[in-house]
């Protein structure tokens, strides 16, 4: 019989979970890619006008911090979400816990940021995604825009390291509860990434390489 | 919705259509627009945006109104593109009038708002779908479909039929001989250099413009000739209703003339 004991609830998010979402996080992506670039046939105009040096100039442009006017033109903004962003992308990655994890099931490592480097990265993120969701709610056309999805999403990304960096210092909740709870959220979080606007995250390349090409290759202006 | 808030209008391309309109039919040509026509581009913009509104500041009509949200590129598009794939396509004919107002009015599809977007979403392009739904529908202000039907019914903007054309022609080759001896304005002339296309005002209000073209034309001795049958237009005015039939329609007039003609080059004027 199922029940709510720690033992079964660590059992199922350390195995079934993590495969399941591993597997719809990887799938999803792949799926999307391949559905829409088979769609894009239909559009006549996209595979005409890809130009991979266009492609390159403006990918460069827009994952340099300030090397776009855009970016220039609000720099707080893009000074904090480039901090969530790389806080998202490289904590999981390089933080020891995890990589001790994959170690234990696959034998596969790689070395790891110190501990320290791992809490000052999770907690900045934790603050740049709620002055995100600050600015969110105070900036009347940024509100005007947003969904509840929007709310949820960036609550459960918060959610994600908040209660990593718990789990880890051992407080509020009982610990093991709370490793249980990071991992349950980490893997909504995978497993949601394909179908909703975090999407955006492989989105990117595709939306930027049609935009840049159609930009710098036929209007023959910048788009960055 | 409850912030949209516009001073009622009324426009009888708009109004008078939208009597004879019914939610079938409404539902039929959003779903040939959305799902036949445009495919990966709608899902893939669609699906992107982070609603961060760093658009917003980038669209005249939003710094214009004083940064009323409901003027903002990304409120736009959740406001009629994204109306209809919440509801499915089925949407009322008040919908169609507020999209049809959207997308023709609040919206130049000027595309500033593409290059500040983190991701290039082409918002211009989700507006012109809107656009193109309401032009299938026939939905769109007067004055853009005068212009649209004068192209569909004598490839101009301002219903120039064939032989007010070469009247006009004809009277502006009489005057320019007050100043050029036995001027002759070369008119479907086989075998020349030039194909000379000019726009629909040229030829019916501002002619003494056409005039002094012609006069340069004539006196540089440049090989030219003018289309002696419609299609001397040069505008698609169409392109504002994204009705891509009339558009080829017209584009293709041109290249049949200057393929009939055998001339090397097509210019066009202005």
């Amino acid at each position: 019989m199922f029940s709510f004991d720690y033992e079964t609830l660590y059992t199922i998010v350390r195995g079934p979970l993590v495969w399941v979402s591993f597997i719809a996080f990887l799938g999803g992506i792949v799926y999307k890619i391949l559905y829409l670039s088979l769609k894009a046939k239909k559009d006549k105009i996209i595979y005409t006008y890809l130009n991979f040096k266009c492609i390159l100039r403006s990918i460069i442009h827009w994952l340099c911090p300030y090397g776009s006017l855009s970016m220039r033109r609000h720099p707080w903004f893009t000074f904090v979400s480039f901090i969530f962003h790389i806080g998202i992308i490289l904590t999981p990655i390089f933080f020891l816990g995890h990589i001790e994890l994959w170690e234990e099931s696959w034998g596969i490592s790689w070395k790891g940021f110190p501990n320290f480097i791992s809490d000052i990265l999770t907690i900045t993120t934790i603050i740049c995604g709620i002055l995100l969701l600050i600015r969110r709610l105070s900036l009347k056309h940024v509100r005007f825009l947003t969904t509840s999805k929007d709310y949820a999403l960036l609550l459960l990304v918060i959610g994600v390291f908040l209660t990593g960096i718990l789990a880890h210092y051992q407080v509020v909740l009982d610990y093991r509860y709370m490793v249980v709870l990071h991992m349950l959220l980490g893997e909504i979080m995978l497993i949601v990434i394909p179908f909703t606007r975090l999407g955006h995250m492989f989105l990117f390349w595709l939306t930027r390489a049609h935009t840049a090409s159609e930009f710098q290759g036929v209007r023959h202006s910048k788009d960055y | 919705m409850k912030e949209f808030k516009r001073e009622i209008i009324t426009d009888i391309g708009i109004d008078r259509v939208l009597d004879f309109l019914d939610e079938k039919r409404i539902k039929r040509a959003i779903d040939r627009v959305l799902s036949k026509e445009s495919a990966a581009r709608l899902k893939a913009f669609v699906q992107t945006c982070v609603h961060c509104g760093l658009c917003s500041e980038t669209c005249h009509h939003y710094l214009s109104h004083d940064g009323d949200p409901t003027y903002a590129p990304a409120a736009k598009v959740k406001m009629t593109i994204g109306d209809i794939l919440e509801k499915d396509g089925n949407v009322t004919k008040e919908d169609i009038k507020r999209y049809a107002r959207i997308a023709f009015t609040e919206c130049n599809l000027c595309r500033r708002c593409t290059m500040f977007c983190p991701f290039g979403i082409d918002i211009g392009y989700l507006i012109s779908l809107v656009r193109r739904i309401c032009g299938i529908l026939g939905v769109a202000p007067q004055f853009i479909q005068d212009q649209v039907y004068s192209h569909m019914s004598c490839y101009n903007m301002l219903w120039l039929k064939q032989d007010e054309w070469l009247d006009t022609i004809q009277w502006i080759e009489d005057e320019l001989r007050y100043e050029i001896k036995n001027a002759r304005i070369p008119i479907g002339k086989k075998d020349s250099d030039i194909l000379l296309l000019i726009h629909g005002l040229e030829a019916k209000y501002m002619t003494p413009l056409l005039m002094n073209m012609l006069k340069i034309m004539l006196v540089s001795g440049v090989d030219f000739t003018l289309p002696d049958i419609d299609g001397w237009d040069y505008t698609n005015k169409s392109i504002y209703m994204h009705d891509f039939e009339t558009m080829t329609m017209v584009t293709k007039r041109h290249y049949e003339i200057a393929t009939k003609l055998r001339v090397k080059r097509i210019v066009i004027t202005e």
